[in-house]
């Protein structure tokens, strides 16, 4: 049995976050998160709606067990309107969680690391529970730490590009050095890939993409939930250093031991 | 009239890879890491139409990546069908004979609450070019009645300075939809026979002037038919990319209207037929993987079913191009173009559910517009 995670006060019985775009249906969205075991769920706000039933991804969130919501913000291009986009978020789903997501480029979705610092001063100083979705940076990650964030979530590579972790020893520094938990968000396009950052000890993994789009995205969240257990439970057990095959001769420190040189 | 087009828009150069294209070149392109004009010049070539299939199916595949299997809904509303311009291909030129009407508040109330119940949360308002029959201060509060109502507003209407854009803005507008027609400037002198529209340029700058004035989203495309398909493909890259360059948060959005025949006789110089619109389609997500690809109901029910998801990720449904076509109560029946796909939301809801598609209303939301104080 593997540690648990816990993300402030909430302890979370997976470390496989999923996302709940780009599904071809709510069915098979509900299917997918029920099979992933997920324990947070990460949903847009701009995809709430009250009005419509059918079109409408809350709804049928709200309704699943031991499963927390956790809206972002996607859409917001600065501070102020993630902030504004967080708010309706709680107000909405009364969660703590915020994944604090400010994307000013519509494309590449990639993450304005001014921005979210500014937003999430303002958001912890609201009492929500901020995750922030950030660039592999170690200082704006320890930056962020600094301010009162629940988590940090460094991308592997931009979101929906399938690429893996191109940022390893980034993502490295950052589990490194962080005293909350370290989130890999978008870029994970395999169960290896999720395992391989679980590995280095990372403590969740958040994937989206990679489970909606593929062939059968229900068994492909099975297939990950998988993966993050393996990884984590590696971590866990240690992993045989790279380097451990014997070294026969030891030519430059041999001299230590009163040989000839 | 004669103009040069600036640098940056320019396709002249990279022409000659369509037609010289070969099988070795069109396998080359497909395989790109990073395909920009050549490999589009080249996919549009007829070299690459036996590679149709392949190219559907990397089309797929990259919506799938980045868009999801999801389709983004919405529909047109027009509010005028005055028009001062000379456009030989349109329905409300103003030699047609046709009668002209603008929709009053009380008629836009309707049209509008009609939409809301067909569950729309996009709307695209539309007028013709800019007349003192409908004018900016016309415009302007049929945005903010929109806004009021749906979640995204975007309009496609007469070019405007940078200022009326803002105000727009200001006003709960989000996107801008603007169709250069065709970027061959000497096709486009030809078609636009008269009015504000014969202005190249200034079409051409609009785009910029919106995202300047604090627009998010604009939407192009040029009107398949009024000129080589190849030269006015690459025009609309190489414009879209200059955009995106200049405007690095711009959202951009590209239709693919295709000319049918009109009131007045009007056929097109260039015929683009079914599987090369489906080419240019596909070859356009290939090049731009992340951008909303958007077809309109002008094309036919088969066409779309076969497109969604495949390549394009947006389409409107249920529309009506007439003014005061939603709730009948206006009872117009001047048209802009014939509508092909007439199925009402819920019949191309199903269609699209049936694909593994699901059908997305509302992308949206007012908490994004500028203006909103936290």
């Amino acid at each position: 049995m593997s540690q648990m995670l816990k993300i402030k006060d909430q302890v979370l019985g997976s470390r496989l976050f999923t996302g709940t775009g780009k599904f071809s249906d709510t069915e098979t969205m509900v299917k997918t998160i029920k099979a992933s075991g997920t324990a947070l769920v990460t949903v847009a706000l701009r995809r709430f709606h009250k009005d419509s039933a059918a079109d409408d991804l809350y709804g049928p969130l709200s309704e699943l067990d031991n499963v927390h919501i956790m809206p972002n913000t996607s859409g917001a291009m600065n501070a102020r309107e993630a902030v504004n986009a967080a708010m309706l978020g709680r107000e909405l789903t009364e969660s703590p969680f915020i994944k604090l997501e400010i994307h000013p480029n519509p494309h590449h979705l990639l993450p304005d690391a001014i921005e979210t610092y500014e937003a999430a001063k303002i958001l912890v100083a609201e009492g929500f529970w901020v995750m922030p979705y950030i660039p592999a940076d170690p200082v704006l990650a320890k930056r962020l730490e600094d301010i009162g964030c629940a988590s940090v979530m460094p991308l592997g590579s931009p979101i929906g590009s399938g690429q893996g972790i191109e940022v390893r020893e980034m993502i490295r520094l950052i589990v490194r050095d962080s005293s909350i938990p370290v989130v890999v968000d978008a870029g994970i396009r395999s169960p290896s890939d999720a395992a391989a950052a679980m590995e280095m000890g990372v403590d969740a993994v958040l994937v989206n993409s990679a489970i909606a789009a593929a062939e059968n995205p229900e068994a492909m969240a099975i297939a990950f939930a998988m993966g993050v257990e393996a990884g984590r439970a590696a971590y866990e057990a240690g992993l045989m250093s790279r380097s451990r095959e014997a070294v026969h001769t030891s030519p430059l420190t041999s001299f230590l031991a009163g040989g000839s040189v | 009239m004669s103009i040069t087009l600036p640098q940056w828009l320019d396709p002249l150069p990279w022409i000659h890879y369509s037609k010289d294209a070969e099988e070795g070149q069109v396998r080359q392109a497909l395989d790109a890491a990073a395909p920009g004009e050549k490999e589009l010049s080249t996919l549009l070539s007829p070299a690459a139409r036996p590679f149709i299939e392949a190219m559907a199916q990397r089309a797929r595949t990259l919506t799938r990546r980045h868009i999801g299997r999801t389709i983004g809904l919405y529909a047109p509303l027009y509010l005028s069908s005055h028009c001062p311009g000379g456009c030989t291909y349109c329905g409300f030129a103003s030699d047609r004979e046709n009668e002209r009407h603008s929709l009053s508040a009380k008629e836009a109330a309707h049209e509008m609450a009609a939409m809301s119940a067909m569950k729309l949360d996009e709307v695209l308002l539309l007028t013709g070019e800019r007349t003192p029959k409908f004018d900016f201060h016309h415009l302007k509060p049929f945005i903010e009645m929109a806004a009021r109502q749906f979640d995204l507003v975007g309009i496609e209407v007469f070019p405007m300075d940078e200022a009326e854009y803002r105000e727009l803005a200001g006003a709960g507008c989000t996107s801008v939809t603007l169709y250069q027609e065709t970027y061959d400037a000497a096709q486009y002198d030809r078609y636009h026979r008269w009015g504000p529209k014969k202005n190249y340029l200034n079409r051409i700058d609009a785009p910029a002037r919106a995202l300047s004035g604090g627009l998010r989203y604009v939407g192009m495309g040029a009107l398949l038919g009024l000129s080589d398909p190849i030269y006015d493909m690459l025009a609309l890259y190489r414009h879209a990319r200059y955009l995106q360059k200049k405007y690095w948060k711009a959202g951009i959005s590209i239709s693919f209207p295709r000319i049918q025949p009109q009131r007045g006789d009007f056929q097109p110089d260039y015929m683009v037929d079914d599987t090369y619109l489906a080419q240019i389609i596909f070859a356009f997500r290939i090049v731009m993987p992340e951008v909303q690809l958007v077809l309109s109901t002008r094309e036919s029910q088969a066409f779309r079913d076969g497109m969604a998801g495949v390549g394009v990720s947006k389409m409107s449904v249920a529309s009506k191009t007439t003014v005061g076509g939603y709730s009948d109560d206006a009872g117009y029946e001047e048209s802009q173009f014939q509508i092909s796909d007439d199925r009402d939301v819920e019949t191309f809801c199903e269609m699209l559910k049936s694909k593994d598609l699901e059908p997305v209303f509302k992308n949206w939301d007012t908490v994004y517009r500028d203006g909103a104080e936290y």
